[in-house]
């Protein structure tokens, strides 16, 4: 078996007694666009300054291509990155700030001046060369500074929230060109970001950082059909939780019974669970029906409507259960429960098999 | 309407400037007016006291030595200062208030008290030469008081605040991350040094130069301390013709001079560097 492109074997960085990440395990492939996905604190910027060389790790290694890239010191590392801040050189041009990483290589002008410009091209920013950084706007010094991290065909390019000061549709905008730049170049990616729809929408695998550790590595269809823990299912889409205790374990499925006595069944558990022991049932919305009659195996619970609004598309339905946890449904426009509905109506929502998960507590 | 309460806010910030301009006039613009008329009058008439200070070897020498020491000054203070600065920038929050009040107090301290310290440091039988023939490395003590040597050292000592205050204030404004971006892009620490830092922190190097600099054109105390009779500079001569020979004429011109020197290198600086930051 040949080497993985890329490598993060057991990084572990401690601050103190702070453990910032936890032996972080990845390997990723040429080409790849892999993003980072946790809240803030998670250790997903940690596990890319260690790539950056901007940090050391505690323990582990990193291997690009079979060979260790530990020892070598950032300036040497040909790693190209976009940052968080903006970063490119105030007294410098576009066209100079562009050229620096070519400059400092020592690279002949012609040379520089043909591949600045590929590169101001390449982000849609041709004829900006003499600009100065100040006199653009925040979308476009991202774009001059990805510009500067590609102009010199690095291996692997480092995205840190680059996006995250920016207003949404200029953000939405500029990912898109982030797809389109990836796709020509073929250069792999690692993206940090802590927003799920920015993570589904660029990339071609997950990884979901918690508390230092990677929960799940996954795409992202992977990730929200079969989320591996309740922080992946509730990260990835918005799902609803609703508390119990495990009753009757067969195999991977559990049931689960609440707090006024309701019992459901059929539920596919992750984790090791014991009878009694306190469990949550998630369901996916999309993947949850209103009917008048239970559903089938014990894949339903009774509900009491409480409110609905009408959205145009959909109508949704906010419920409780027997015992008081609140759920919202959605019912496409035409869906023959929307007109009749009314406070109080006694109903059922039930589920496919794949839509419900029981994740142990604790 | 704007057009009226414009001039009104602007006349209404005037007046608070009265005081400190009234006391500008009354004790520097009219001073170095009068200065300047004796400079053209005594001890008759006429350019004589320029032509003299600007035509003899003997103020040529001073005029040399002078421009000569302040510029040395400057290039050393720069060169220590910006690590110093640096340092300042990137330690923790209490080491760096540590090494600042240490640079604060040394600023503090007198004048007079600070030079004479030197003096003891570097006289011949000073520390410094015991310290330099102790570790064998000089047979001789080095003549190092009552030359320009001493003169540099003493007066790159007390200038260094001057430098190290407006190199922090830039070097605080720079965002650690662009030096981290020029290190990806695959700048060594000496081209991160050259090709970014430097140029960032050029409007505080060109101000701290021009303070030192022009402080240390004007400075008396360390040079007439430190430096001896043969090696006079400017600010000796002026206190000389006027103390000791009285000659309001000279000295006036030589203040002038000096004076107007200062403003053309205030107008150079304020010409590249303060347009600049501000476009």
């Amino acid at each position: 078996m040949t080497a993985p492109f890329l490598h993060i074997n057991g990084i572990r960085k401690t601050y103190g007694d702070v453990v910032a990440t936890d032996h972080v395990e990845l390997t990723i492939a040429e080409g790849e666009f892999m993003t980072f996905l946790g809240p803030s604190g998670s250790g997903k910027s940690t596990t890319l300054y260690i790539l950056a060389g901007f940090q050391d790790p505690t323990a582990g290694d990193i291997r690009l291509r079979g060979r260790s890239i530990l020892q070598t010191p950032s300036h040497k590392r040909n790693i190209g990155m976009v940052f968080q801040r903006y970063t490119l050189f105030p007294h410098l041009s576009v066209g100079e700030n562009v050229a620096f990483p070519l400059r400092v290589r020592r690279m002949g002008q012609a040379e520089v001046t043909e591949k600045v410009k590929r590169a101001l091209k390449l982000v849609r920013l041709d004829g900006f060369e003499d600009r100065m950084p100040a006199r653009m706007s925040g979308g476009q010094q991202q774009r001059v500074a990805l510009a500067r991290a590609l102009v010199y065909d690095p291996p692997v390019l480092l995205m840190d929230e680059p996006l995250s000061a920016l207003d949404k549709k200029l953000r939405e905008e500029i990912q898109h060109e982030i797809r389109r730049i990836h796709q020509e170049t073929g250069v792999t990616i690692l993206y940090v970001t802590h927003d799920q729809e920015e993570a589904l929408r660029l990339s071609d695998r997950i990884a979901i950082f918690n508390r230092g550790k990677i929960e799940q590595v996954g795409t992202g269809p992977e990730l929200y059909a079969g989320p591996a823990t309740h922080f992946v299912a509730d990260f990835i889409g918005d799902s609803a939780f609703l508390a119990g205790e495990l009753d009757g374990i067969a195999g991977d499925q559990a049931g689960l019974r609440f707090a006024d006595g309701t019992r459901v069944a059929g539920i596919p558990l992750h984790g090791a669970g014991r009878q009694g022991q306190a469990a949550e049932l998630m369901l996916r919305p999309e993947r949850v029906e209103l009917t008048l009659e239970p559903g089938p195996q014990g894949r339903s619970l009774p509900v009491v409507v409480e409110d609905m609004t009408f959205l145009g598309n959909n109508t949704t339905v906010s419920a409780r259960t027997g015992w008081g946890a609140a759920l919202t449904v959605r019912l496409n426009f035409g869906h023959p429960l929307s007109a009749g509905l009314t406070r109080g109506d006694r109903l059922h929502i039930r589920w496919s098999p794949e839509a419900a998960h029981a994740f142990v507590k604790g | 309407m704007p057009a009226t309460t414009a001039p009104r806010l602007r006349g209404s910030g005037f007046g608070f400037a009265l005081p400190a301009i009234l006391l500008l006039l009354a004790f520097f613009v009219i001073p170095v007016a009068m200065l300047l008329t004796r400079s053209l009058t005594e001890p008759e008439p006429g350019l004589q006291n320029y032509i003299t200070l600007l035509g003899s070897t003997t103020y040529a020498k001073i005029f040399f030595n002078t421009f000569f020491v302040a510029g040395v000054v400057t290039a050393i203070t720069v060169l220590i200062a910006f690590p110093v600065a640096w340092t300042l920038a990137i330690l923790p929050k209490g080491w760096a208030a540590v090494l600042f009040a240490v640079i604060l107090l040394s600023m503090w301290t007198n004048l007079l008290a600070r030079t004479y310290a030197w003096m003891v440091l570097l006289q011949q039988t000073g520390l410094i030469n015991r310290m330099l023939m102790g570790l064998g490395l000089i047979d001789q003590p080095l003549q190092l008081t009552n030359n320009l040597v001493g003169v540099t050292i003493g007066m790159v000592y007390i200038m260094l605040p001057f430098m190290i205050l407006p190199l922090l204030g830039v070097i605080q404004k720079i965002d650690p991350a662009i030096l981290q971006a020029a290190a990806l892009c695959g700048a060594t620490k000496g081209q991160a040094l050259r090709r970014v830092l430097v140029p960032l922190a050029a409007p505080g190097i060109a101000s701290g130069a021009l303070m030192v600099f022009v402080m240390s054109l004007g400075y008396y105390v360390t040079p007439s301390l430190l430096g001896g009779t043969a090696n006079m500079m400017l600010a000796e001569l002026i206190a000389q013709q006027v103390q000791s020979l009285v000659n309001w004429g000279m000295g006036g011109a030589a203040a002038f001079l000096l004076l107007v020197v200062t403003l053309g290198l205030y107008a150079v600086q304020l010409r590249f560097f303060e347009r600049g930051e501000a476009g």
